[in-house]
């Protein structure tokens, strides 16, 4: 989306350069119409080699009974989608999928939010602390994934231990839904709450300075002026986040999928009773625990095809709140 | 968002080149042979030998964790490119790659047919198709079955220590549900066994027939009574929380283990070296092996197979078929302790007479031939691997107090109608 807008944009200011001298040589100006095209065809060229022609495929794949090492065993139509629809754990794992979703985005804005105000005032030090909330980034997923398990453990875990200070009884983070829920989203936002905080901050730093400065003349507090400049100001940012996050949380497989003690037995259900399996899982479940890729296809694509729904939503609110401005 | 797709490219591209560089190839005039196996097979000094005396053969080992080495085969067998040129195959899963055999190489046709007898005829079978015309894989280890127990928790609960007099506490599983509970009545804060799903799978490992038929690879779970006396003394178990409700051989395990939370667990030949490793130095002796409840059964072993899609599948087959000769597996028992699975090996006064230290030196060379003699297979059908975990989880929701051992058993009963269509 956003590439599409940006060469959108250089070919425009490309042709109003070259409009403005006319006189120049046909070759410049073939150039100048479709180098910008040369230049953003690999893109394309690779999107369609990794992206676009494993979609196709794996449309083409959900439509068949398709065995993961034998193949294709013959056309079914939408047999599988019918199976989907009534099949209760693909349900089970969308709610999951969408539970977590909400769980780990909402919190994670609102808190990168607050610490890109913090980092926006001018700490001392400010680029240790800049790069310090990105480190969780960094960190391999994997890794995380392994100290947050061992963090949620049920006997030997530190958060039961600290709990055990006050008077909460040890919980068996893995058995009960909203407690797997729970760890998982942490997880997720230790990851990225300082990756979007510091879209934020940079957001942040292009308000213009006057504005604080007359609110402060008018005597606004400091939380009237964020919310009522700072943040109508980064609007567009946080739009852009809440589009990444969506796209992300909805595909989230290795925090609960490295959560799930299971996972390494192969065994990968997402907890005993499918607790936090997510979608992806239940397609990894599929296609790769019980060889089942025409099926595990057709989750793939309705996973497709959620995260378009969604996609659109957040678009029209774009576009809807951008208008307003 | 166009950050994440780079990287996913990038990484898609790692792995595209990684399998690019994974096919045998021929450098410097040697012909490279690739090993793709899991955990500890011992065969690394093996191999340097094998090297030595063949100067014309390069052999590289690939070593991942079994669960990823199973799913990494499937794709590379269904993808026609990236395997190893020979694989290790674990005889949970073999039977679901025997379905796949057009993909291997029929090391009959090599002339494996006359090396039948060095194997128990049992494994001998397991390795073969249609009737023993089909080798698929050549026998390397067995994983017959023991069970270990920690002698000092044995001692705080008023049970006996020497291993004779624990082996006559449980000559069934009855009888070890009793000592369990007798166990929980004196140290509550003990669990007596890590996890009731290795009790039941080792229930099940000691019949001929689990949850499909013999005969004609039919599923059977629901109306093979064992099955269900199986899980039934499993769950009772789990359900009277004398299980610690741990994913076997997981980190949790591992922890549990050292901090000696639980008091026995089931121990096929192979899981020695597990415990040893996750319990460390510091309880060496506190373990001891015994035999398990129920008489003999096995529990895993594997066998090595020769994808087709290999260059070199004679080369490939000398190299497995040395690797398991009799000579080799001596070796890798007195090494890593993984059982032979060729009675002539496991009957030799050498082997029978190996004791190990860090289990108290418990005769495990005797103990373990000994329930390799008595030990009924158990027939694995082709989807065995599939329905089998359906199983485990029901066990860990009974552990976890989320379902009654009935509910468990109903819900697990559809679920794994389900993995066996």
């Amino acid at each position: 989306m956003t590439v599409t807008r940006q060469e959108t944009e250089t070919a425009s200011a490309v042709s109003v350069s070259s409009s403005k001298e006319p006189k120049r040589f046909k070759l410049s100006h073939w150039d100048a119409k479709y180098t910008p095209y040369l230049v953003i065809a690999p893109f394309f060229l690779v999107f369609g080699i990794f992206g676009l022609y494993p979609l196709v495929y794996t449309a083409w794949v959900s439509l068949h009974d398709w065995q993961l090492i034998d193949g294709d065993q013959g056309f079914v139509g939408l047999e599988n989608y019918v199976r989907l629809f009534g099949d209760a754990n693909f349900w089970n794992a969308l709610f999951n999928t969408l539970s977590l979703f909400v769980l780990s985005t909402v919190p994670q804005l609102l808190a990168a939010l607050g610490l890109a105000a913090l980092l926006d005032r001018g700490l001392r030090g400010s680029a240790f602390w800049r790069a310090g909330v990105l480190l969780p980034n960094v960190i391999s997923v994997a890794a995380v994934a392994l100290v947050f398990a061992q963090f949620f453990g049920r006997d030997f875990g530190i958060v039961n231990f600290l709990l055990g200070f006050v008077g909460v009884d040890p919980i068996d983070w893995r058995a009960e839904t909203w407690a797997s829920h729970l760890a998982v989203s942490t997880m997720v936002m230790w990851r990225w709450t300082g990756y979007n905080a510091l879209l934020y901050l940079a957001a942040m730093q292009s308000v213009p300075k006057d504005m604080y400065e007359s609110a402060t003349l008018d005597g606004a507090s400091r939380w009237r002026m964020f919310w009522s400049i700072t943040v109508p100001s980064i609007r567009p940012t946080i739009l852009f986040t809440v589009v990444t996050s969506t796209i992300g949380g909805l595909q989230l497989f290795a925090e609960p999928a490295l959560f799930d003690p299971g996972f390494a037995a192969n065994n990968s259900t997402g907890g005993s009773d499918r607790q936090f399996q997510t979608l992806v899982l239940y397609m990894y479940e599929k296609g790769f625990r019980l060889f089942d890729a025409g099926y595990a296809a057709t989750v793939a694509w309705m996973l497709f095809v959620v995260v378009l729904l969604v996609a659109i939503v957040n678009f029209t609110l774009t576009r809807r709140i951008a208008g307003k401005e | 968002m166009s950050r994440r797709l780079v990287g996913s490219v990038a990484a898609t591209l790692v792995m595209v080149l990684a399998a690019g560089c994974g096919g045998s190839s021929e450098a410097d005039g040697k012909i490279e042979l690739s090993l793709g196996l899991f955990s500890d097979f011992g065969y690394d000094k093996l191999i340097e030998e094998y090297m030595a005396s063949h100067s014309n053969i390069k052999i590289e080992q690939r070593k991942v964790k079994m669960e990823q080495h199973n799913t990494q085969l499937a794709t590379q067998l269904a993808g026609g490119r990236g395997a190893a040129d020979i694989v290790a195959l674990e005889e949970g899963v073999i039977s679901q790659f025997r379905a796949s055999k057009d993909k291997f190489v029929n090391l009959a046709e090599y002339g494996a047919k006359d090396l039948k007898d060095q194997w128990a005829e049992w494994k001998w079978n397991q390795g073969t198709a249609d009737g023993g015309e089909f080798v698929l894989g050549l026998g390397t280890d067995m994983g017959s079955l023991g069970l270990c127990y920690r002698r000092d928790l044995f001692e705080a609960a008023g049970l006996p220590t020497d291993r004779t007099e624990v082996a006559k506490l449980w000559p069934t599983w009855e009888d070890y549900a009793k000592v369990a509970d007798q166990f929980t009545a004196k140290t509550p804060n003990v669990k007596f066994v890590d996890t009731g799903r290795n009790v039941y799978k080792a229930i099940l490992d000691q019949t001929e027939e689990g949850y499909f038929s013999a005969k004609d690879d039919s599923y059977i779970a629901e109306s093979n009574a064992k099955v269900k006396t199986a899980f039934e003394t499993a769950a009772a178990i789990g359900a009277k929380q004398q299980t610690g409700a741990l994913e076997p051989f997981s980190q949790d395990w591992n922890v549990a283990l050292k901090q000696g939370s639980f008091a026995t667990t089931t121990c096929p030949a192979w899981a020695l070296a597990l415990i040893k490793a996750g319990a460390g130095d510091a309880a060496a002796g506190k373990w001891d092996v015994t035999t398990a409840p129920g008489g003999g059964g096995n529990w895993g072993g594997s066998f090595l197979a020769v994808p087709k899609q290999g260059k070199h599948p004679k080369e490939a087959y000398e190299l497995a078929k040395w690797l398991t000769a009799p000579e080799q597996q001596k070796r890798i028992f007195k090494e890593t302790g993984n059982l032979p699975s060729q009675p002539k090996v496991y009957q030799d006064a050498e082997v029978q007479a190996t004791v190990n230290d860090y289990f108290n030196n418990a005769p495990v060379g005797q103990i373990f031939a000994t329930s390799a003699e008595s030990l009924k297979p158990t027939y694995r059908g082709t989807k065995d691997s599939k329905v089998g975990p359906v199983f485990g989880t029901a066990l860990t929701r009974v552990e976890q107090g989320k379902q009654s051992a009935a509910d468990a058993w109903t819900q697990a009963l559809k679920e794994a109608q389900d993995a066996a269509k």
